[in-house]
C-alpha cells in the first residue's frame, strides 16, 4: 500500500513503514541529522531531526516516526529548529576541542549556524587509544551516538562495541575495554567510517611503520561525507 | 534496544541460561565487586557479546560499587532531603569516615547513596547490611554500627468496602475464567477505563487490545515494579502485603490477550519485593492459581521475578525490557510499541503494578461497579497515595479521584509536624509539577491536576515544609535528574549536566538561557525522564522565581 504525505508544500507518494527522514529526502528537502546512518536501524538518540506534522502537538523525530496517510510536514518549522539548535550547542559544549571542520558535526553545527555554545561546564576528558594498528579512539569526540556500535552489530556482525556509563559520562569501549585489538573486532572500520566527530579513526598504514613517526588519526579533509552528499 | 542481542538473549533464555545482569548482580553479592572474570564469565552464561556486558556493568548503580563487608546505602531521596536537607549524609560520612562512594581501606565498610528506599514515611533512611533503618534517630544507630529495622506503617483506605488495600482472592481470574470469557474480560476492562497508575495514565484497556491483537504466537505480561520515583512506596507496598493481588492482575492480563507468561521487574532498593512474590508464587501453584491448564479450563500462566539493579530510567517501559532481559537499561524509541516488539522481540502488555492491581475487581465486579468507586470524578477506580515524613500520619491511603489537595493534605494526612506549614507539595515523583500551598483547593484528579502544571504520577504527596530553600529543592531534583539520565538522548545526556551545574554552582540563573533549556528537554526528550524534569523547574520559575537566584 502506498501513502501520500505532503513535505514543506510538495506532495509524494511513499510506501507503507516509510519514515519522514527517507520521505524527506525523496523530495530533497533538508532534515538535519547526528545519529543516522543509513546503513542502520534509527536510533532516535540525536533529537536533532524534529519535523513538524499538522496536527502534532510537538515537534517529532523524522527518523523514528513513520508516514501516516495524508501527513502534512514541515521541515522549516521555527519549533523544530529551535530544539536541534539547542541540541548542537548543547552537543559542542561536551566537547573539549571543536570538532574538526571535515567532521558531520561540524558541519551540521555549521549549517545550523552554531558557531560556538553558550554552555560552559565539563567536557568529556581525553581519552586516546592509538595501539591498534588501523583503528584509534579519541574517547573525549565521542556524543554517544551510537553509530558506531550498531554499525559493529547491524552492519559488521563483530558486536565488539559497546556503549558505556551512563548520563554525561556515556561513551564508547571495544571489548572489556582494552582497546580494539583485545576485542572481537575484525579491522573492517565500518566504524569509523560512520563516526560523526572523529571519535573512532582509521590511522593510515604507513604512519605505523614508518620509523619516527608515530601513529596518528589519518586526515580526512577535503572527502565529502555521505550523508550529506545528496545536497 | 539491539534486534540481535534480544534473539541472542531469547535463544539463550529458551535453554534456561541466565542473562549477563543476572550473572553480574551474583558477583557483586559474592565478592563486593565486578571484576573482568565475572565480565568474561557472564558473556559466556548468557552469550551476550563481551563488550555489551561490559556496557552493562558500566550501566547499572549496583554493578558500579565496591562493597566493604559492611555495605551502608544512604538514602538520598527527595522524601529524606525534605527531612533533613542531606544533613543525614553528612553525618553518615562524618560517622563513617567515608565519602560516598567510598570503601575503608582494609575493605570493612562501604558508603554509597541510593534513591530511594521507600520508606519515606519515616526519613531519613538507611539500609546498612541487610537492615533498613529510619527516622531521626538513625544516623546515631549508624555511627554505633546498631542499625535496626524500621517499621511499615499500616495502610489505610478512606473507600466504604477497601478495595487495593485488602488481600486479593482470585475471585476476578476465577469469574474471568469461568464466566466472562477472553474477549469480554477485555471489554469489561475497556469499559473500566483504567488508567495507568505509573505515571502517564494511558489506558491499560488500550494496551491490552493492541497486544491481543498483534501477530504472534508468543506473547508476554511485564508489570511494571520499578517505582523508582523518590517519595513514592506503593507499590512497595503492593508487591509486598499482597503480591496475590498483583498476581491476579498478570493472569488477568495474560488471559485477555492470549499470553501464557508474566514478569515482575522489581527494584534492587526493595529487598523484600521479589522474596514476596516468589512466596505468593509458590503459594499460587498449590491452590491452583497459576501453572498448567488452571481450574481445568485449559488456560496456562506462570510468572517470573527479576530484580532490577539500580536505575531510574529503567522504570520507563522501553529501558525495563531491555533491563528485564539483561541488557543497560536505556530507552528505545517509539514505535515499536512494547504490543508489538516487547520481551524476546514479542507482543507484550507493559502495565504498572498498581494498575495491574487494579484489574481483579473490575472482572469480579465489572466497569461499572470499578467507575463508583470515585463517585466525585470523571476518572474510574480508586487510587493509594502516600506522604512523606513531614506530615503528622505519613502512609498510604487508598481515596477515590477528585478529592483536594488541601482534603488530602490536611484532614487525611493531619497537616505537618511540629506546627510547621506547607511551602509547596511536589505530587507523582520528580518528573511532577510542585504545588504551593496557595493552590491546595486543586482536586486530586488528572486533568485537575495537569491544569496546574502537576500530574497525578505515581500518587506520592510530597510536602516541603515553611523552612525548605526552593533553590535547594531545584538542585535536588537536578541532580537526580542528571544522575539518572540513561543518556541515550542528546538533550537529557547533556542538558540535565549543564541545569544541574548552574544550579549547584554560587552563580546567578541565566534565566532566558535556562528556559530555552527546559523546551529543549520537552520537546526533544526521548522519554519522560528529560521530558518531565522541567515540569517541577516550571513551578519554581512560576511560583517561587524569587528564590531561585535568576539573572
Amino acid at each position: 500500500m502506498s501513502l501520500t504525505v505532503t513535505i514543506d508544500g510538495t506532495p509524494v507518494e511513499v510506501a507503507e513503514g516509510t519514515t519522514i527522514l527517507e520521505a524527506a529526502k525523496l523530495v530533497d528537502a533538508w532534515v538535519p541529522t547526528l545519529c543516522f546512518d543509513e546503513r542502520e536501524a534509527p536510533f532516535g538518540a540525536c533529537r536533532v531531526c524534529m519535523v513538524a506534522v499538522e496536527g502534532a502537538p510537538k515537534p517529532l523525530p523524522a527518523c523514528t516516526t513513520p508516514c501516516r496517510d495524508e501527513m502534512v510536514i514541515d521541515t522549516h518549522d521555527a519549533t523544530s529548529r529551535r530544539v536541534a539548535t539547542a541540541v548542537v550547542e548543547l552537543v559542542l559544549s561536551e566537547l573539549p576541542v571543536a570538532p574538526e571542520p571535515h567532521t558531520e558535526l561540524a558541519q551540521i553545527a555549521d549549517r545550523l549556524d552554531v558557531t560556538a555554545s553558550r554552555w560552559p561546564g565539563a567536557t568529556h576528558d581525553v581519552g586516546h587509544d592509538f595501539r591498534h594498528p588501523y583503528l584509534a579512539f579519541q574517547h573525549e569526540l565521542c556524543i554517544s551516538c551510537g553509530r558506531c556500535v550498531r554499525a559493529c552489530d547491524e552492519v559488521q556482525g563483530a558486536f565488539a562495541l559497546t556503549a558505556t556509563g551512563r548520563g554525561f559520562e556515556s561513551n564508547i569501549a571495544a571489548g572489556l575495554n582494552a582497546g580494539f585489538e583485545d576485542s572481537s573486532c575484525v579491522s573492517c572500520g565500518a566504524c569509523a567510517d560512520t563516526c560523526p566527530t572523529d571519535a573512532i579513526t582509521e590511522i593510515t598504514l604507513l604512519d605505523g611503520v614508518v620509523p619516527d613517526r608515530p601513529p596518528r588519526p589519518r586526515e580526512r579533509g577535503g572527502r565529502k561525507r555521505r550523508s550529506l552528499a545528496s545536497e | 534496544m539491539s534486534q540481535n542481542l534480544v534473539e541472542l538473549i531469547r535463544r539463550h533464555h529458551a535453554v534456561a541460561a541466565p542473562t549477563a545482569l543476572e550473572v553480574l548482580k551474583e558477583a557483586v553479592e559474592d565478592h563486593g565487586e565486578v571484576t573482568d572474570d565475572d565480565r568474561r564469565r557472564a558473556a559466556e552464561l548468557s552469550g551476550v557479546p563481551e563488550a555489551a556486558v561490559y556496557g552493562i556493568s558500566t550501566f547499572y548503580d549496583d554493578l558500579l560499587v565496591r562493597r566493604g563487608e559492611r555495605h551502608v546505602r544512604v538514602c538520598t531521596g527527595t522524601a529524606c532531603f525534605a527531612a533533613t536537607g542531606d544533613a543525614h549524609v553528612d553525618q553518615i560520612e562524618e560517622a563513617l569516615g567515608l565519602k560516598l562512594g567510598e570503601r575503608s581501606a582494609d575493605g570493612s565498610v562501604s558508603l554509597v547513596e541510593t534513591v530511594c528506599l521507600g520508606f519515606c514515611h519515616s526519613s531519613p533512611a538507611v539500609r546498612d547490611g541487610e537492615t533498613i533503618d529510619a527516622g531521626p534517630e538513625m544516623t546515631t544507630r549508624v555511627a554505633d554500627d546498631a542499625a535496626r529495622p524500621a517499621p511499615e506503617p499500616a495502610w489505610r483506605s478512606l473507600l466504604p468496602e477497601p478495595v487495593l488495600t485488602e488481600p486479593g482472592d482470585w475471585s476476578g481470574l476465577r469469574r474471568a475464567l469461568t464466566e466472562l470469557g477472553s474477549d469480554e474480560l477485555l471489554k469489561q476492562v475497556e469499559a473500566a477505563k483504567v488508567r495507568g497508575r505509573g505515571g502517564a495514565g494511558f489506558p491499560a484497556g488500550t494496551k491490552w487490545k493492541f497486544t491481543k491483537g498483534a501477530t504472534g504466537d508468543q506473547k508476554f505480561i511485564v508489570a511494571n515494579g520499578d517505582e523508582g520515583d523518590p517519595g513514592s512506596y506503593i507499590d512497595k507496598y503492593l508487591m509486598e502485603q499482597s503480591p496475590e493481588r498483583l498476581l491476579e492482575g498478570l493472569a488477568l492480563a495474560g488471559f485477555a490477550v492470549g499470553a501464557q507468561h508474566g514478569f515482575v521487574l522489581t527494584r534492587s532498593e526493595y529487598p523484600l519485593s521479589k522474596p514476596a512474590l516468589d512466596l505468593a508464587i509458590a503459594q499460587a501453584h498449590l491452590d491452583g492459581w497459576l501453572g498448567t491448564n488452571i481450574l481445568g479450563t485449559g488456560f496456562d500462566f506462570d510468572v517470573t521475578i527479576v530484580e532490577g539493579a539500580g536505575s531510574y530510567v529503567v522504570g520507563e517501559e522501553t529501558a525495563l525490557l531491555a533491563s528485564l532481559q539483561g541488557l543497560r537499561g536505556t530507552v528505545s524509541a517509539r514505535p515499536p510499541f512494547p504490543a508489538e516488539r516487547g520481551v524476546f522481540n514479542r507482543p507484550t502488555v507493559v502495565n504498572n503494578v498498581e494498575t495491574l492491581c487494579n484489574m481483579g475487581f473490575v472482572a469480579t465486579h465489572g466497569a461499572d461497579a470499578y467507575a463508583a468507586l470515585s463517585p466525585d470524578s470523571e476518572t474510574n477506580g480508586s487510587k493509594l497515595v502516600c506522604f512523606n515524613e513531614r506530615f503528622v500520619n505519613p502512609t498510604i491511603y487508598e481515596v477515590p479521584f477528585g478529592m483536594s489537595m488541601r482534603e488530602l493534605c490536611e484532614d487525611v494526612a493531619g497537616g505537618l509536624k511540629d506546627g510547621r506549614a506547607i511551602k509547596a507539595v511536589q505530587i507523582g515523583g520528580p518528573l511532577g509539577g510542585i504545588l504551593p500551598a496557595s493552590k491546595l483547593d486543586t482536586a486530586f484528579d488528572f486533568d485537575a491536576l495537569a491544569a496546574e502544571g502537576c500530574m497525578v504520577g505515581h500518587g506520592s504527596i510530597l510536602a516541603f515544609d515553611d523552612q525548605t530553600d526552593m533553590r535547594e529543592v531545584a538542585t535536588h531534583l537536578l541532580r537526580f535528574g542528571a544522575h539518572e539520565s540513561c543518556g541515550k538522548c542528546f538533550p537529557c545526556r547533556i542538558g540535565l549536566k549543564r541545569a544541574y551545574d548552574e544550579f549547584a554552582s554560587e552563580a546567578a540563573i541565566d534565566k532566558a538561557r535556562f528556559e530555552q533549556l527546559l523546551e529543549a528537554l520537552e520537546l526533544g526528550s526521548l522519554c519522560a525522564h528529560g521530558g518531565g524534569i522541567p515540569a517541577p523547574m516550571r513551578s519554581l520559575l512560576l511560583h517561587f522565581p524569587d528564590e531561585l537566584g535568576l539573572a
